[in-house]
């Protein structure tokens, strides 16, 4: 795994985890670079004032907040320095909740959090615990010098940090103009359930939805550095082969055959199950 | 709660406080918890030998069947010790694992009774081996026009599809509209298997069949006066509505296994009647002394295990398109 992005604890009452934090999360965008078209310099930007029309050295640049227009509070380094959270490297785990009690527009972005040796059985039970009340962990997270609220769930045998909005960064929707739920006609609201029903899926595939922009853009890069130009029209998708289900059986039963041999040259127990003894009262 | 409505009741040891027995679930036929309750400890013995040792999810209807049920998809909290249970863990879930209570016992399903969990919804494989179906399921659900006759028919043409291969299968009502048609299964092949050959028998049978069948996933493509063969309901995680269930219908329809001769006499019916009139004459007072009368028609007698190599090759010489 890529390295960690930061190190600290989660503290959880008298309980310290120490963990590291990953990224959960790649952004997929391609980058561009703005070029001279004529001969392909890289454009470059000048910090220029507004007033005296010259470059501006970074150590003669303050913040200012716009209070007013054109009336700015300057703030130093130093004043940062005074508001800025201890950088204290913790998940301060404040409270327990039932995930569906917060809405989804809350998250923001996830991280994996993993632990270090010492905090593994930690780890681990703050992770069963949590599963098993069905529960997140809400905590004040500090990451450098910045505060932030997330949530800590455990997704997929991991805790996932995933960050939070702050209340006042929610729009309610209330801004927006929006039917009130009158009555509506049954019939169509039974033609509205059908057309969910006709195109409702078991499970959610992520993997089906692929960025066609992104790839046809990729493609057409990869195909220039390779000194070629682009196959023009875009072909239709290859007909997928039909595949004769008896040969799918077949393989099937022999996929069966093989597990049942490799089952009984172990121990033959299904590993998936965990097993409670009764304890009658 | 006046003490009338509570009531103890001391089974394999146990002793169970039962609440609200007075509690009407069905309102226009008045049954009530304590008829549920009654009803399931009459048919313990064959409910508890389909329903042992596979996660259960029960379908709860406290305030009766006209009002909001739920599914309780894992344990809940505060079940007593003695319920059986298993955690699984679930790819993909926001949780890794869950655990489902099992029922193995008649004093747990006397408890599950008493949470007025009417339908009994189970996993088609065990916890021996959660990844390896006990059984290959069609579920045969009729459109809203078909008739009994139709969903006879269909029911008999996968059947004798399944005779043609070698296979012997068994048939049951759903206690609503259709039946499932089940081939017990050996022990080792994955759900995936099952799958395929299920797909090939369904295949099979709606070629014979024309427009009486359809295996259109999608509703509103499928002919009103078909019979949906779904083919697709055996997956691991996913579940049955248990033999000798209970579902929230008028009349209280059980979910009971039947004799195909029964299913021949229904293919003789002119009389173009539903097929859900005839299975809601099978409920929660009449399932009983059927059951003494017949036997559990799912039982150890005639649950045989079966393989599929040799039916395979069979359906593979008979049925194979060529070209």
């Amino acid at each position: 795994m890529a390295h960690a992005i930061w190190s600290g604890a989660i503290n959880f009452g008298l309980v310290t985890i120490p963990v590291k934090l990953f990224t959960a999360v790649k952004t997929d965008d391609l980058s561009f670079n703005l070029l001279h078209k004529k001969d392909d310099g890289r454009i470059k930007y000048d910090r220029v004032c507004s007033v005296d029309g010259k470059p501006v050295p970074w150590d003669e640049i303050v913040k200012g907040y716009e209070y007013e227009k054109g009336q700015y509070v300057l703030l130093t380094d130093e004043d940062f320095a005074k508001v800025n959270p201890e950088a204290t490297q913790s998940v301060d785990i404040v409270e327990f909740v039932e995930l569906d009690k917060i809405s989804p527009m809350f998250f923001d972005k996830p991280y994996y959090l993993e632990p270090t040796k010492q905090g593994r059985h930690a780890y681990a039970l703050l992770r069963e615990a949590l599963a098993e009340s069905n529960r997140v962990a809400i905590a004040r997270v500090v990451i450098r010098t910045k505060e932030y609220i997330a949530a800590v769930k455990p997704i997929d045998g991991a805790l996932v940090l995933e960050l939070m909005h702050w209340a006042n960064e929610i729009v309610a929707s209330e801004t927006l103009e929006l039917p009130k739920s009158e009555e509506l006609p049954e019939k169509e609201m039974q033609m509205a359930r059908m057309l969910i029903e006709t195109m409702s899926v078991d499970e959610f595939e992520p993997e089906k939805f692929t960025n066609k922009y992104r790839d046809e853009l990729m493609t057409m890069i990869e195909a220039r550095a390779a000194g070629k130009e682009l196959p023009k029209a875009k072909k239709a998708p290859a007909r997928s082969k039909v595949v004769n289900l008896m040969d799918v059986l077949a393989q099937s039963l022999e996929e069966s055959k093989k597990r049942r041999t490799a089952a009984s040259a172990g121990n033959g127990k299904p590993a998936a199950a965990k097993r409670r003894k009764k304890t009658a009262a | 709660m006046s003490a009338k409505e509570r009531s103890s009741v001391s089974i394999g040891g146990l002793t169970l406080s039962l609440s609200n027995l007075e509690k009407v679930l069905w309102p226009r036929d008045g049954y009530t918890k304590g008829d549920l309750i009654g009803y399931y400890r009459s048919v313990a013995e064959p409910a508890v030998a389909h329903l042992k040792g596979r996660p259960l999810t029960l379908q709860r209807y406290p305030n009766g069947i006209d009002a909001q049920s739920f599914f309780e998809k894992q344990m809940p909290k505060g079940m007593p010790e003695w319920i059986e249970r298993i955690t699984v863990p679930t790819p993909g879930g926001s949780r890794s694992h869950v655990t489902f209570p099992l029922c193995n016992d008649e004093p747990s399903l006397v408890y599950f009774a008493n949470l007025a969990a009417i339908v009994l919804h189970v996993w088609t494989s065990g916890v021996l081996a959660l990844d390896e179906p006990d059984f290959v399921l069609f579920d045969l659900d009729p459109g809203e026009k078909c008739t009994l006759q139709t969903l006879a028919r269909v029911a008999l043409q996968v059947r004798d599809c399944l005779n043609e291969i070698g296979l012997k299968p068994l048939v049951k009502s759903t206690g609503g509209y259709g039946v499932h048609v089940v081939v017990p299964l050996a022990a080792g092949y994955s759900y995936e298997t099952a799958k395929v050959f299920a797909e090939i028998v369904a295949r099979q049978a709606a070629a014979e069949l024309g427009e009486l069948a359809s295996l259109q996933r999608t509703i509103a493509k499928r002919p009103q006066t078909a019979v949906y063969i779904d083919y697709v309901q055996v997956g691991l995680g996913k579940t049955i509505v248990a033999p000798y269930s209970v579902r929230a219908r008028d009349g209280a329809p059980v979910s009971t296994p039947l004799h195909w001769a029964e299913i021949e006499a229904f293919g003789r019916r002119r009389s173009g009647m539903a097929p859900a009139d005839e299975f809601a004459k099978l409920t929660i007072r009449t399932t009983p002394a059927r059951l003494a009368r017949e036997g559990d028609l799912w039982g150890p007698k005639s649950w045989k295990k079966q393989r599929l190599e040799g039916p395979s090759a069979k359906a593979n010489r008979l049925w194979r398109e060529e070209g």
